[in-house]
């Protein structure tokens, strides 16, 4: 009767909270007030996907949940994104019969990284994809250290791990288990044979801590490593890219299938990958799969093309607090060999709390704009000093940079005959600045 | 003039490398010259070969391993501090100045022993917010980030007063500790250039007189600086209200 109860409260204020915009977080908030364990009553589907990771989680899902739907499969899964307990409350109580039956296939869980711990308390995901472990939102996070304990405490023993092979922090969850799946992508025409980024948490071997060695790195510290010590290494892969072709915009699965992206990054690809190796998980057909993800343009709206005045540009959301988020941006305008002006807006730090920490700029690798495509560079927003300070230590000619604090000035300037494609590059947090100017 | 940043490649968690190429940068427009040597596990560091040394802050793991390893150089270190020369050490990575770290998993690890605190570390809850210090020897507060998941007991004499943030332990009212001209804070990643007064001043023990430093080059530095402590100020008028 309690959970009846429970279940039809939560649907009800799903149903009214979604009109005034609450409708992820609250309902399943107060459903756990009425009864903490309600997610362990529920009667879930065969297959429980759980997602985590520091970056791609959101993508990685959504991919997934359009593969799935292709493929004549019911999901329910976290479109809101709200990814703690609470939100995936709502999520299962919402798509459950008043009996308590979740009439999905296919239960699909993004989940927050240092969180997952609590959700995975009272569900026990029968799969779960951990995406990658990067320096991300440190103010909370602490480091990558941290955040991998705090996962490891979500792991079931029952529950069959998907890892990126590549991510040598991530690997370490496999370590020692024969039954995990492993993705990642084989040596690749834009790999590097040295780390180029200016930091590396993939000099120490994660298990051992002695010094690791690369045969190719994709980006960072993900790519084939292996300890010099205890011979800790990357896994042999279930699921590969097996070739690149960004410049066409192409990528190959185990050698046959062919994916045309819409979004042409490398770290999109282990998205794809990610979801593939689900599909290929839940019996789906490789083939069928490839074709479905082929320039499936994602609906979260990351990347948004504008027109500024006579100009055209993208705005490629990245997270503050992320410096691989922001290397991913900065390397699609730096390829881009029509030519570009980039600006990057860095006004407020975080969307949900307040800080004035600015020390991840110092981790993002800036001098890869040191390139003929790249003409100009705008900096802007109230830490447009702090942008400045650390343009300051590359080797960008200081004649290519713009600061302007007021995001409006920066606006007008770039409202111009100048011919440029406009690279637009910052976060969640402050994007509308710039877009609600448009 | 010598450049020493010490197990540069696993204690550089929050930026912190940035710390050495400020000083680097300020002794270049000063007319001096300068080089730096980037060392850790394996290469044999000779301590009084330098004029500046900096180590920055790590994972919980990560500064086990170089407490360990940075115990070869107690002597040479301690003579370092001895003579007055300028050291940095930044996060976490002066807690190995103390008696003892107890990880969160109650192991007990010897410190270096130049002071006489203890640290201890529990992995419940990370510790972080943002920072305003003020010291004694500087006129302009100090601004920055505190992310650490430690308690520091028995640090008599604190080198910052904390006017916002965490202090060496819950509620403490000081934070960070000065051994001669070694400054040890957990104000994490690169203090020295959201500090750029902070740098005159240590810049100008490094080579004896600040008044021959130029700081002309600091323009953006002092901008940025003036941006964050008058956010943080606000913020903090704010919450006494």
């Amino acid at each position: 009767m309690k959970m009846f109860f429970t279940i039809l409260i939560c649907k009800l204020l799903r149903f009214f909270g979604g009109l005034i915009g609450r409708g992820s977080s609250l309902p399943g908030q107060v459903a756990l007030k009425l009864c903490p364990d309600i997610l362990s009553r529920v009667q879930l589907p065969e297959y429980i996907i759980a997602v985590t990771g520091s970056n791609g989680k959101t993508s990685t899902v959504e991919m997934i949940a359009h593969i799935l739907t292709e493929n004549g499969k019911s999901v329910a899964w976290n479109k809101e994104g709200s990814n703690q307990i609470e939100g995936v409350t709502t999520l299962v109580l919402g798509n459950s019969t008043l009996g308590g039956k979740v009439k999905r296939d296919i239960l699909l869980i993004e989940s927050d990284e240092r969180f997952a711990k609590y959700t995975f308390k009272y569900i026990t995901p029968t799969h779960y994809v951990i995406t990658n472990l990067y320096r991300d939102q440190l103010t909370r996070n602490g480091h990558p250290e941290w955040v991998y304990d705090a996962i490891r405490q979500s792991i079931h023993e029952e529950t069959k791990l998907i890892l990126n092979a590549d991510d040598p922090l991530v690997s370490d969850f496999g370590y020692g288990k024969d039954d995990v799946i492993w993705f990642g992508a084989d040596k690749l025409s834009t790999d590097t044979e040295i780390s180029d980024s200016v930091y590396d948490d993939g000099a120490y071997c994660p298990h051992c801590k002695k010094s690791m060695k690369y045969s190719t790195r994709h980006y960072n510290h993900i790519g084939h490593y292996e300890c010099t010590s205890c011979g800790y290494k990357r896994h042999d892969t279930d699921h590969s890219v097996t070739s690149v072709d960004l410049e066409k915009g192409e990528a190959v699965i185990d050698g046959k299938y062919t994916v045309s992206l819409a979004l042409k990054s490398l770290y999109n690809i282990y998205n794809i990958l990610a979801a593939y190796t689900v599909a290929s998980v839940i019996g789906l057909d490789g083939e069928k799969v490839a074709a479905d993800m082929s320039n499936y343009v994602m609906k979260n709206g990351r990347v948004v093309t504008f027109k500024l005045g006579k100009r055209s540009g993208t705005l490629l959301t990245s997270k503050h607090e992320n410096s691989i988020s922001y290397d991913q941006s900065i390397r699609i305008a730096a390829a881009d060999s029509r030519g570009c002006d980039v600006m990057f807006i860095v006004d407020a730090v975080s969307r949900k709390y307040f800080t004035s920490d600015v020390s991840w700029l110092w981790d993002i690798d800036f001098e890869m704009l040191d390139c003929e495509n790249v003409h100009n560079i705008i900096l802007a927003g109230k830490y447009c000093n702090d942008l400045a300070v650390r343009f300051s230590y590359t080797s960008i000619s200081q004649e290519k940079i713009k600061i302007f604090e007021d995001i409006g000035k920066a606006y007008e300037y770039l409202d111009s005959d100048r011919e440029e494609y406009i690279y637009t590059i910052t976060c969640f947090s402050d994007k509308n600045k710039f877009l609600g100017l448009l | 003039m010598k450049i020493l940043h010490l197990y540069y490649d696993i204690m550089n968690l929050y930026g912190d490398y940035a710390n050495v190429l400020a000083i680097e940068r300020i002794m270049q427009k000063s007319n001096i010259n300068c080089t730096v040597d980037r060392l850790s596990f394996g290469d044999n560091a000779v301590f009084s070969d330098y004029d500046f040394i900096f180590i920055g802050s790590g994972t919980e793991r990560n500064q086990k391993l170089v407490l360990e390893d940075i115990k070869r150089y107690k002597v040479v270190m301690k003579e370092y501090i001895d003579s007055g020369k300028v050291m940095l050490m930044t996060g976490n990575s002066f807690e190995m100045l103390g008696k003892t770290i107890t990880s969160a998993d109650g192991t007990v690890y010897d410190g270096l022993g130049f002071l006489d605190f203890n640290v201890t570390e529990q992995n419940k809850t990370r510790y972080t917010a943002d920072a305003v210090f003020t010291a004694e020897f500087l006129e302009n507060p100090l601004v920055g980030f505190i992310n650490k998941c430690s308690e520091i007991q028995g640090i008599e004499k604190p080198m910052f007063t904390v006017k916002m943030g965490l202090g060496n332990f819950n509620d403490d009212t000081g934070e960070g500790v000065r051994l001669n001209n070694l400054f040890g804070t957990h104000l994490t990643g690169p203090v020295m250039i959201k500090n750029p007064y902070f740098l005159g001043y240590v810049a100008g023990i490094i080579i004896g007189d600040e008044k021959k430093l130029s700081t002309k080059h600091l323009g953006f530095e002092k901008s940025g600086y003036d941006v964050t402590l008058s956010e943080l100020t606000k913020r903090m008028a704010n919450e006494t209200k």
